[in-house]
């Protein structure tokens, strides 16, 4: 059973990570980037052949694919975000462009990487097992836990304390505003995406280094649950998102102890569910819901 | 030929599985639990389709067809009942949920066989799959210019407005919803017979981003975009083998460029190309026979009341935009409203008009209660019409097309007399085209009739939403600051159309910022300060009242002016 809540706990961090990525964009722009979870998978694929081709310790890979996802980032605000500002279909687009670029990047993937599955090499770090309290805990859970929360706690600093991230609150309240107060609104868009997208990647690292394997789907299933860490958490909400990402990784775990491996989605979406129906005004965002 | 037989069915089902999208899109919702209601359909339909044919010859399909429907409609309905709450990224996120659900569920069922998935025969065949998607063509075709047709374009492109002229908004969102419902369902009856083969899987997330990337890339404005859409979005990958691109990689990454170059540079969709406008066909003139002034409702005798007020006030979180109003309105008057910004006379007008409603007070309109349930669209359908202060058109329609949504209220449904091609709806159709004309005539807009609304300058804005509400044929007009960014010469004409409808009956309700117009107009002047009326009654009388001097100019001695 603590054994269950452990690991729950592992890859709920793994979750938050991808969340806060994704809720950072839509708290401060209110896009729905559904290309996050494209960038999640480069980031997987990018690990593995930092190690695998290049030799790269693990501790260093982690940095270089959170740059290579700050470029990506970057990239996809200019290419799918940055024309349709203003349009008035501004929202619809940019998650249907988000979709075209999530596309071609995997896309791009599979050319490079094909089809097949793709894991560290064994090698690649100790495969040590920890023994705390009748717990067993591998490296990689460890590697998982510190590098997520070192990241969150970064980025809560960021977002909390610095010019930057003032600058990005700002812009979260009201753009116009912002600019009119001096705020570049470009270069805060920008970053945003720079920074949400090096956050996904990462977490892709992690998760290929918890379940072992990065195969070109696995952006999928955890954009649904994304999707639900931010529902959860309430959009736009960063600790909202880093709290409902290891509630859902305990959920899941639970739901797999008592009742089985396969609905083990299934919790995630009763929760999602039960907030959207039950609370409509949000946990902790603000969803706007009006009858017309 | 048995490689095009399947190429010839592949476009059909995708173009169906498109226009489950299409049909909320085109209402501006973003639903999609599509792969739901197919998973249902499909899965629910297999308990209703026996293995052999139907009388000796009839594919046993038919039965799952409409088996397959009214599943997805029936889950559609009960899924919109709670999440239609919802708007934009949030009913996506929750319709993606239970598309979820459902496939879990599935994978997880006994009778589904799991994640083996059901055996079936095939009994879809290339006919089958094109006569229900020319059905569906058919269909959107005629819905199109129909009232309701109008009325999913208007809620897409702003709802308060087409609230205000007396679309049922919840309604129209829950059609939407449920024959969205529909289609899924159908199109998963006939994917499940046409592939023999059904697993959980196949109704999954990619359903989901093909049937929206088709729909999308034909474009949703205009009734043949799905089947454009699919047409494209299944030959390109036979262009592509034909021209010896083999790779697996090559068709997601073409798919993906093309749908960025779609939303990015032709936002209506490839259909747009082919009609740059949704437009009705070019008609001989429509003789003006109606009288203009004619109305729908029968205008009340001059002196009747029309409204009465009591207590009236909205507090927003302890701030009072208006507080105990009292008001009385008679048939035939001009009733002005004047006071500062900020005073409440808009807020005054959202409660009558039935767009907020007043947290203290009560009263009725034209014998609708106020803040009583349902939408501002009672109001509207009990003869209350009115502009915005910031004009709300409908962007991507027309002009006439904005003035024929006003024409709601006062014309019959006539989707589906037009499915039958009866000639009552022709008459009608004409005839609130006819109403549209003659109001956009009126205010001189008649030359730009084809243009979009977004196309048109400042003024004629102003102007179009004003014939809108006109051709509702209103008993009570509120104007919300119609003058406003007029030149003198523009808002002279508008007092001379505001005295013109008041001589043909209608009552008018006029909030404005320039007094000189309001005192020249009006019968009579409400002047409102902070929420409170601090006076009212003849304009001469009201135009020398103290108090209303001093709301305007401050008090006598604070400046030297």
């Amino acid at each position: 059973m603590s054994q269950q809540l452990a690991n729950g706990l592992f890859s709920g961090a793994i979750y938050a990570l991808f969340a806060i990525g994704f809720t950072l964009v839509f708290g401060i722009l209110r896009h729905l980037n559904l290309a996050h979870a494209s960038i999640f998978t480069a980031g997987a694929y990018l690990g593995i052949d930092l190690v695998a081709r290049f030799g790269v310790p693990i501790w260093t890979a982690f940095p270089l694919v959170a740059l290579a996802g700050v470029a990506l980032g970057v990239v996809l605000e200019r290419v799918a975000f940055r024309p349709l500002a203003g349009r008035a279909d501004e929202h619809f687009a940019g998650l249907i462009s988000s979709v075209a670029f999530g596309g071609m990047l995997v896309a791009a993937l599979q050319a490079r990487y094909g089809t097949q599955q793709h894991s560290f090499p064994v090698d690649a770090f100790p495969n040590r097992i920890y023994d705390i309290a009748g717990i067993s805990i591998s490296l990689a859970q460890v590697i998982t836990l510190t590098v997520a929360l070192s990241a969150m706690a970064a980025l809560a600093w960021l977002v909390a304390a610095s010019q930057a991230g003032r600058a990005m609150r700002a812009v979260a309240e009201n753009p116009n505003a912002a600019r009119i107060l001096g705020v570049h609104v470009e270069r805060v868009t920008a970053s945003t995406y720079a920074l949400s997208s090096a956050l996904g990647a990462t977490a892709g690292v992690l998760m290929v280094l918890n379940v072992g394997q990065a195969h070109l789907s696995m952006g999928l299933s955890i954009e649904l649950t994304g999707f639900a860490v931010i529902i959860l958490g309430g959009m736009g909400s960063l600790a909202g998102a880093m709290l409902a990402g290891v509630m859902l990784g305990l959920a899941e775990s639970l739901t797999v102890h008592y009742i089985g491996s396969s609905y083990k989605d299934v919790a995630a979406f009763v929760l999602l569910f039960a907030v959207l129906l039950l609370r409509p005004q949000g946990l902790f965002g603000t969803i706007r819901v009006r009858e017309a | 030929m048995a490689g095009y037989e399947s190429l010839i069915t592949t476009i059909a089902l995708v173009g169906i599985l498109a226009y489950s999208f299409h049909v909320v899109l085109m209402a501006g919702q973003l639903s999609l639990g599509q792969a739901g209601f197919a998973s249902l359909g499909a899965y629910l339909s297999t308990l209703a389709v026996l293995d052999t044919p139907l009388f000796g010859t009839v594919s046993p399909v038919w039965v799952g067809i409409p088996v397959g429907m009214l599943v997805g409609a029936s889950a559609a309905l009960l899924l919109g009942l709670p999440v239609l709450r919802l708007r934009g990224v949030f009913l996506a996120i929750a319709t993606i949920a239970f598309a979820e659900v459902v496939r879990i569920l599935m994978l997880n069922a006994e009778w589904t066989n799991g994640a083996q998935g059901l055996r079936l025969d095939k009994w879809v065949t290339p006919g089958l799959a094109w006569a229900m998607l020319v059905a569906l063509v058919y269909v959107f075709w005629r819905l199109g210019p129909s009232r309701a047709g109008r009325a999913f374009a208007a809620v897409r492109e702003d709802e308060v407005a087409a609230g205000a002229l007396g679309v049922d908004v919840v309604r129209t969102r829950m059609a939407s919803f449920i024959a969205s419902g529909a289609i899924a369902g159908l199109y998963g009856v006939l994917y499940a017979y046409f592939v023999r083969r059904i697993g959980p899987s196949d109704f999954g997330f990619t359903m989901m981003l093909d049937g929206l990337v088709t729909a999308v890339l034909g474009g949703f404005l205009l009734y043949f975009g799905p089947l454009l859409g699919s047409g494209f979005v299944v030959l390109v990958p036979e262009a592509q083998r034909a021209a010896g691109l083999e790779a697996g990689w090559i068709h997601p990454l073409l798919t993906g460029a093309l749908l960025l170059a779609v939303i990015l540079f032709l936002p209506g969709g490839l259909s747009s190309l082919l009609t740059r406008l949704p437009r009705p066909r070019r008609r001989a003139p429509i003789p003006v026979t109606l009288p203009v002034t004619a109305t729908g409702h029968g205008l009340p005798a001059r002196g009747s009341q029309l409204l009465a007020v009591d207590g009236l006030g909205k507090e927003y979180g302890g701030v009072h935009a208006a507080r105990d109003v009292h008001l009385e309105l008679h048939a035939g008057e001009i009733l002005g409203i004047i006071g500062p910004n900020g005073s409440g006379k808009t807020t005054l007008v959202n409660m009558l008009s039935g767009l907020v409603s007043p947290t203290s007070g009560r009263g009725w309109v034209l014998g609708e209660k106020l803040g009583g349930s349902g939408g501002m669209h009672r109001f509207a359908a009990a003869g209350v019409s009115r502009t915005f202060q910031h004009a709300k058109l409908f962007d991507r329609l027309s002009v006439l097309q904005n003035a024929l949504v006003g024409t709601h209220v006062v014309s019959e449904p006539t989707f589906l007399r037009r499915l039958l091609w009866l000639p009552s709806a022709r008459h009608d159709e004409r005839r609130a085209l006819a109403t549209a004309a003659a109001q956009l005539e009126r205010v001189g807009l008649a030359h730009r009739q084809d243009l979009s609304a977004s196309q048109l300058s400042y003024g004629d804005r102003r102007r179009l939403e004003i014939a809108r509400a006109l051709a509702a044929r209103p008993t009570l007009l509120i104007l919300d600051e119609p003058a406003a960014g007029m030149n003198p010469v523009e808002a002279a004409g508008l007092a001379d159309l505001v005295r013109e409808l008041a001589n043909e009956g209608v009552t008018i309700m006029l909030i404005e910022h320039n007094v000189p117009i309001v005192l020249d107009v009006c019968t009579r002047v409400l002047v409102l300060n902070f929420g409170e009326v601090i006076a009212g009654g003849e304009p001469a009388s009201v135009a020398a009242d103290p108090r209303v001097v001093e709301a305007y100019l401050g008090t006598a001695g604070t400046g030297d002016a």
